[in-house]
């Protein structure tokens, strides 16, 4: 058998002779990979919470440290704008502070008064109004009113709880709000001491509805601000505000400002993000970026899981091809051999005076069938034929030449018995066709009666006679002609030999007796030896030669064929 | 399967050229069986192709010889009015004698 012939079948095996025999239960495509469900691989799953939460855990650091660091800088702010407001608050107190001392100088002189506030009084100064009021008289008044009269002046009573409060303070004392509509702060400032003859009271308009916008340019235009008087956050108590919406929300921070015997607070909210917007949306870029990164792993996780599923369960599946496989060349062999025996001769015939016997053994591994075939038949009166050949080749192709040449040599052989005529006309047949095999074929002519034996060859090896039932064995002595198929003029030649009583012959193919890197007289020795055994029957001797002679590892099939004359 | 592979696998090789005198030789090494006879048969096709006078097989380097390589050197013989076989070892120049084709192809010592 070929190895060639062998892998030809297997590649081809899907498709050939196995598979009208039996349908496969398993087949490669069982490898199931599922479709319509896709369930992520426990990986990957775990790939997907771990960066979950590693990425929720850092987007929520980088949002508490955006936190803190926004409120610190918002403190720093409104501490920065309460400084800002301190430096302003002498810009109320001196000049009222210059004004009481002048008075108290000059004994409220109105003239020196006047001349002095007038450059602090009107639109767009510190004051709308500015006032000089004398102090223990009965009635309070002012005795002198520099700009518009004072709002403090229509009410009698918070007029004396101002300047009864004044008494005892050495500071700037501050109003409450004053009126509605137009709203005001009055401030007033007596000169400590114990003459304290005069007060000097101004008032300061308070912006319409306390609204009052920071300029875009302003140091601190990225802040939202309210400004109230006194240490609470009462609305009635604003001053000034950019703000619409109150009580402030959110995050904000505030700085007390002293201001004479009171206080202002300021509360801020940030207008935007003080630590700058890429810090703002550090969390979400974390979030966002470690959810992608996240995913991307998930997703690679979930597909290396699976294509290492693919491989394991490509592995089960290869395995289970390559047993299909040895099942498959099994029983392609055993097919190979059963189409064999279809070819060859089913049973012999019987013949009074001869014990006939043939034996196929056919190649010990592959699955291909071999070309070896032999027959034998009745021809004429006392007369056996019996032929024996080899197709060179393998395969269905040299198994169905095989038949062919059987059949045809069959067809020869009865119209003329004379082997040498047989072999010639086959060789017609054959060349009579375009070809590209030969065969080589051993025709005998066995005369019962007259213990005689006609044989030709065309390439075939000789066969064996032991001669009587104890002689040593020796091969027929003939012209081996040219093989059939070989395109040469050249007559087949016959031997006759005469063969004593119980004499044996044993015609075979190369198989049997052709070993790789053997000279063939080496196994044509094995078989004469092995033919030459004492008290054997034939049957027994063809199973012994089959036995024996054809080792595990012989790759050419054999057919041997055995005439033993029975006296 | 691949075991059977290995095993049963065998290499020839085959070199071709003419010799000064225009004799297409062809050079076997190896051994020259079923599983690679068909090579040799596509090289052989090609060769008789050129319809040389007079061809060459030198086996002096080949080992092993089995009915699927004497096929070939038969189907080159019908093609080719001359073909020789040179150097053939013993076992397959007693190959070619049992097989009757020492009249067919030239033995060459």
């Amino acid at each position: 058998m070929s190895s060639g012939a062998v892998s030809a079948m297997r590649t081809g095996s899907r498709y050939g002779v196995g598979e009208g025999l039996e349908q496969d239960a398993t087949s490669p495509a069982e490898l199931s990979i599922p479709v319509g469900r896709w369930r992520p691989s426990r990986a990957a799953a775990l790939a997907l919470l771990v960066g979950l939460a590693v990425t929720a855990a850092l987007a929520l650091t980088s949002l508490g440290l955006y936190d803190r660091n926004e409120n610190r800088l918002l403190g720093l702010r409104a501490r920065e704008l309460g400084l800002v407001l301190t430096a302003a608050v002498p810009s109320i107190q001196t000049p009222l502070a210059s004004a009481a001392e002048l008075a108290d100088a000059t004994g409220g002189d109105p003239q020196r008064f006047r001349a002095f506030m007038s450059s602090y009084v009107g639109p767009r100064r510190q004051f709308t109004s500015a006032s000089l009021w004398p102090l223990g008289t009965s009635t309070l008044a002012p005795s002198l009113v520099v700009g518009r009269p004072p709002a403090l002046a229509s009410s009698q009573q918070r007029a004396r709880a101002l300047f009864t409060r004044a008494v005892h303070t050495k500071l700037l004392d501050v109003t409450g709000v004053l009126g509605t509509a137009n709203a005001s702060l009055g401030y007033e400032y007596s000169t400590p001491g114990l003459k304290r003859g005069f007060a000097v009271y101004a008032e300061s308009p308070l912006p319409k509805d306390r609204r009052s916008r920071l300029s875009s340019d302003s140091a601190f235009s990225d802040l939202n601000y309210a400004l109230y008087l006194g240490h609470s956050h009462r609305y009635d108590e604003l001053l000034v505000t950019n703000m619409r919406r109150f009580p402030v929300r959110g995050r904000q921070a505030s700085d007390v400002v002293p201001f004479g015997d009171n206080a202002f607070t300021v509360v801020v909210t940030p207008n935007g993000s003080l630590g700058g917007a890429f810090f703002q949306s550090l969390p979400w870029i974390i979030g966002i970026a470690g959810v992608l990164i996240t995913l991307t792993a998930a997703l690679m996780t979930d597909r290396l899981t699976r294509r290492r599923l693919y491989a394991e369960q490509l592995v089960g599946v290869l395995d289970r091809v390559a047993e299909e496989n040895r099942e498959m060349y099994t029983e392609q062999r055993s097919i190979a051999q059963t189409l064999q025996h279809a070819l060859l001769p089913e049973a012999l015939p019987e013949f009074a005076g001869l014990q006939v016997g043939a034996r196929y053994v056919p190649a010990a591994s592959g699955i291909d069938v071999g070309g070896d075939w032999y027959d034998i038949v009745a021809a004429g009166e006392g007369q056996v034929l019996a032929m024996i050949g080899d197709v060179s080749g393998h395969g269905l192709r040299a198994a169905t030449t095989m038949a062919s040449l059987r059949h045809a040599a069959l067809a020869y052989a009865a119209q003329d018995h004379s082997p040498s005529s047989v072999l010639a006309k086959l060789a017609d047949f054959v060349n009579s066709a375009p070809h590209d095999y030969f065969a080589t074929m051993l025709c005998m002519l066995v005369d019962v009666g007259a213990h005689r034996l006609t044989v030709a060859s065309a390439g075939h090896i000789a066969p064996l006679l032991i001669d009587g039932a104890d002689s040593e064995g020796r091969f027929v002595q003939l012209d081996v002609n040219v093989p059939i198929g070989v395109i040469r003029e050249s007559p087949y030649h016959e031997a006759t030999v005469s063969v004593g009583p119980n004499s044996t012959l044993i015609a075979f193919t190369d198989g049997l007796v052709e070993r790789r890197g053997e000279i063939l007289d080496t196994g044509l020795d094995r078989l004469r030896d092995a033919a030459t055994s004492q008290g054997l029957s034939l049957e027994d001797l063809m199973a012994k030669l089959a036995h024996d002679l054809t080792s595990e590892e012989h790759r050419d099939d054999t057919a041997i064929v055995g005439i033993r004359w029975q006296s | 399967m691949a075991e059977l592979d290995d095993e049963l696998a065998t290499i020839v090789e085959i070199d071709t050229h003419l010799d000064p005198t225009g004799v297409q030789i062809v050079i076997l090494a190896g051994e020259l069986d079923s599983s690679n006879a068909a090579s040799l048969q596509e090289r052989m096709v090609a060769i008789t192709a050129q319809h040389p006078q007079r061809l060459i097989f030198d086996l002096t380097g080949l080992r092993f010889m089995d009915s699927a390589g004497i096929a070939v050197l038969i189907n080159t013989a019908t093609q080719v009015d001359s073909v020789s076989v040179r150097s053939p070892s013993p076992i397959i120049r007693r190959v070619l004698e049992t097989t009757g084709l020492s009249s067919v192809l030239v033995i060459e010592p």
